[in-house]
């Protein structure tokens, strides 16, 4: 009886320490020679993966920044003053509404002045308090719905509604150059999550359709499937679809389409199919893991291929070498996350312009930096380069194509935004 | 109620009074003072921290009435909770009623679903009674996606903020105060409904439902008030969430929090109101220190991957549900009650 009194005394005793904990942070008093960056990182969950290699750049960027007090070789123009530092602040939000909440409130309170998005559960839940707060909010999703109307969250990669119109504007070149006559068949094989669904809206439907498809249905597999989607593949077989649209990430996609290869399902197999996922499912991930295996399937508005020749790789792998030698990141978002961080600081720096760093409050940074980054070169990894102002959160201006061939990443075409989502 | 030596109770009021000595009245009155005062002194984050634990409270509470008390586990209340969420948003964002009418509605309507849900519960118990309330969760989610232009679908649903007497509780102190209000009101009502003869046959059913129905208890109409009682409490605990973020969508309410109201309730101790309020802030305050420790921690190790630093919440929270199950399974709400008796009978205690 003594021991377990003990041992509750102890831990309502490590309570009261968080609580008390908690209240310190509260309360903190922020540093005025320190930019901070960051923001709220999915590290648990179906975006882990994704949100470590994101966190990973953040904090080799800001590293670069305070070595060299530029903000990348290119900008060698654009410099921070020697005595400012910039300080990455994150927390894991677990992709949950209320833990975004908390994070975001004791982040602000620790003196961040932006903020950063993983997905739809905390854009949805977080846009209307960051446009009421006027913080500004890079992200790695592009869920049409937390961007409308569009307020203060802002993109570095396509509408996922815009990325589908732009690889249905490519398959429908493809089939009428095939000498196809007949409508091609379009069906959405998408998660069944609001990544996923985000596409499934009437506005998108329209378009398909007005652009010459055949609009079939939708078939749902789960964000992180545990048996492979047969049902919903033979849906599509018996219903003649030759295209499909949807949003997956990688662990949704690859067990997809490994089933679907077992099904006899491809461009190159016994069933003509093509399979188009958005960028969440990245062929930088999808094809050192499914080879040829892969060939023939589609990602569309992602970032240039990891050996790209391009000044964004070359300086990501730059910071690789220089400040995680022994622990090299391989995914992707690695450069999402040299890329927003690189954003977070560019605006924090036209803000800086008008004001000085002790007055800076997250009004300026979205005034005079997130509205006024026009022509923002990030080395290429993008289509094109970012601008943004208000209305304007989508900050390329292009969707790149690019299919799995012979086991490589190729691009295979790039098409103007069509603004699908009927508020953007 | 065990009381300090020295003290008799000699009405049946008395006996009855949940607080009975001055003491415990003038603790609760001073942790009234300190809680009422608190967006004068917390900052931003602890009142949304305090907002957060005070909208699972209720939830909470409703889901031990219906589990704890009338012994109906139920693994579908953050569906519910959904029920109450999207009635309140569709009323305030798309009929213009007030939040003050949309909030009894929520509660309402969350109740009837509940009771639909509730129906198999005479046949079924136990797990099977489990998979149909996960299934509410699942099908409520389901419909929420379907009837888009209703709902907004996986777009979600913008929310007008509640407003008294034409003024906009936007404030994060404001809405802590109504929030505290209306969790103090669930408190109050879910502490007396156990004192009633619906309490005694809510535990009647718990502890042996045959027993019970020989008795004269007519099991189908008390499980479903169970279940209508706790579903309310679901509802207005949605409906207070989603008009906390300005916001209705379905990933407010996942799945994964279903299982985390229950294994609150086992932390606090199931069948205890105090029990109850007891799980939620343990498994909260836990999980935000959980999530200040993980950066920390990754910033002193840097071996650890950040990833790994960051799951520490889940696996503590893990850890917590399994001890507790292990060494105290009647929660922490009955850990404290021995506490007080071993230091009330202190130097004589075992």
């Amino acid at each position: 009886m003594k021991k377990i009194n003990s041992i509750v005394a102890i831990l309502c005793a490590v309570m009261l320490v968080a609580l008390l904990t908690l209240t310190a942070c509260g309360g903190g008093t922020t540093n005025n020679k320190t930019l901070y960056i960051g923001g709220t990182f999915a590290l648990t969950g179906a975006y882990a993966e994704d949100c470590a290699a994101v966190l990973a750049g953040f904090q080799d960027y800001a590293k670069y920044v305070n070595d060299n007090h530029i903000i990348a070789p290119w900008y060698t123009d654009r410099t921070l003053p020697d005595d400012v530092t910039i300080e990455v602040l994150w927390g894991d939000d677990q992709l949950s509404a209320d833990k975004a909440l908390s994070i975001y409130d004791d982040l602000k309170s620790r003196g961040l002045l932006v903020e950063r998005i993983t997905g739809s559960p905390e854009g949805l839940a977080l846009k209307d308090i960051l446009n009421l707060d006027r913080v500004g909010a890079t992200s790695q999703s592009t869920t049409p719905a937390y961007l409308s109307p569009p307020e203060t969250i802002f993109t570095n990669a396509p509408i996922y509604t815009d990325q589908m119109a732009a690889a249905a504007e490519w398959f429908l070149e493809k089939w009428t150059a095939a000498g196809n006559t007949a409508k091609p068949r379009v069906a959405y094989l998408t998660a069944d999550s609001s990544l996923g669904r985000g596409i499934v809206i009437p506005e998108m439907q329209a378009y398909l359709e007005n652009l010459g498809y055949e609009f079939v249905g939708s078939q749902f597999v789960p964000m992180v499937p545990a048996t492979p989607p047969t049902t919903q593949l033979l849906w599509l077989k018996d219903n003649n679809v030759n295209l499909t649209l949807g949003c997956m990430i990688n662990p949704g996609s690859q067990p997809t389409i490994r089933e679907a290869v077992r099904l006899g399902m491809g461009p190159d197999l016994d069933y003509k199919i093509t399979f188009v996922f958005a960028n969440p499912s990245h062929l930088q991930v999808f094809v050192p893991a499914m080879g040829e295996l892969g060939n023939g399937v589609v990602v569309t508005g992602d970032f240039v291929a990891l050996d790209a020749n391009v000044a964004g790789v070359q300086f990501a792998n730059q910071l690789q070498a220089t400040y995680r030698p022994s622990n090299k990141i391989s995914h992707v978002m690695y450069l999402d996350g040299v890329l927003e961080a690189m954003t977070q600081v560019e605006a924090q720096r036209l803000a800086l312009q008008h004001t000085t760093i002790d007055k800076l409050t997250s009004l300026d940074i979205l005034e005079y930096g997130y509205y006024k980054i026009t022509n923002f070169n990030v080395g290429e990894i993008t289509i094109s380069p970012l601008t943004y102002g208000p209305g304007d959160v989508e900050g390329v201006d292009m969707v790149r194509i690019q299919q799995v061939q012979d086991g490589k990443i190729v691009e295979v075409g790039s098409y103007p935004l069509r603004h699908i989502y009927k508020h953007l | 109620m065990s009381l300090p030596s020295g003290i008799f109770q000699e009405s049946y009021g008395q006996d009855m009074a949940i607080f009975r000595t001055k003491l415990q009245w003038i603790l609760l009155l001073a942790f009234l003072v300190v809680l009422f005062t608190m967006p004068l002194y917390a900052s931003d984050k602890i009142l949304t921290i305090t907002t957060m634990m005070g909208i699972s409270i209720i939830s909470v509470l409703g889901l031990n009435i219906l589990t704890g008390y009338c012994g109906q586990i139920s693994l579908g209340h953050a569906g519910f909770m959904a029920v109450g969420g999207y009635v309140s948003a569709i009323l305030t964002a798309k009929l213009g009623l007030p939040f003050w009418a949309a909030l009894p509605c929520a509660g309402l309507a969350a109740g009837f679903v509940g009771i639909i849900f509730g129906l198999p519960s005479l046949k079924i118990k136990g797990f099977y009674l489990i998979m149909a309330t996960v299934a509410a969760q699942f099908i409520v989610i389901w419909l929420i996606l379907q009837f888009r232009d209703v709902t907004g679908g996986t777009d979600g649903l913008a929310v007008p903020r509640p407003e008294l007497f034409g003024y906009v509780i936007k404030t994060k102190g404001a809405y802590f105060l109504l929030v505290m209000i209306i969790a103090c009101l669930g408190t109050f009502f879910a502490k007396n409904i156990v004192r009633t003869r619906v309490g005694r046959a809510f535990i009647a059913i718990r502890d042996n439902d045959l027993a019970a129905e020989v008795m004269g208890v007519n099991l189908l109409s008390y499980k479903l008030l169970a279940f209508f009682i706790g579903c309310v409490y679901a509802g207005v605990a949605g409906s207070l969430l989603v008009h906390y973020f300005a916001f209705a969508d379905t990933n407010m309410f996942p799945f994964g929090d279903s299982v985390w109201y229950l294994a609150m309730l086992i932390v606090g101790g199931m069948g205890s109101t105090s029990g109850a309020i007891f799980g939620v802030i343990a498994l909260k305050l836990l999980d935000e220190a959980m999530t200040l420790a993980g950066p920390a921690l990754a910033t002193a190790f840097p071996a650890i991957a950040a990833q790994a630093a960051a799951s520490l919440s889940l696996i503590m929270r893990g850890i917590v549900i399994a001890i507790f199950l292990i060494f105290e399974p009647r929660g922490l709400m009955h850990r404290w009650e021995l506490i007080k008796a071993y230091f009330r009978r202190w130097p004589f205690s075992v």
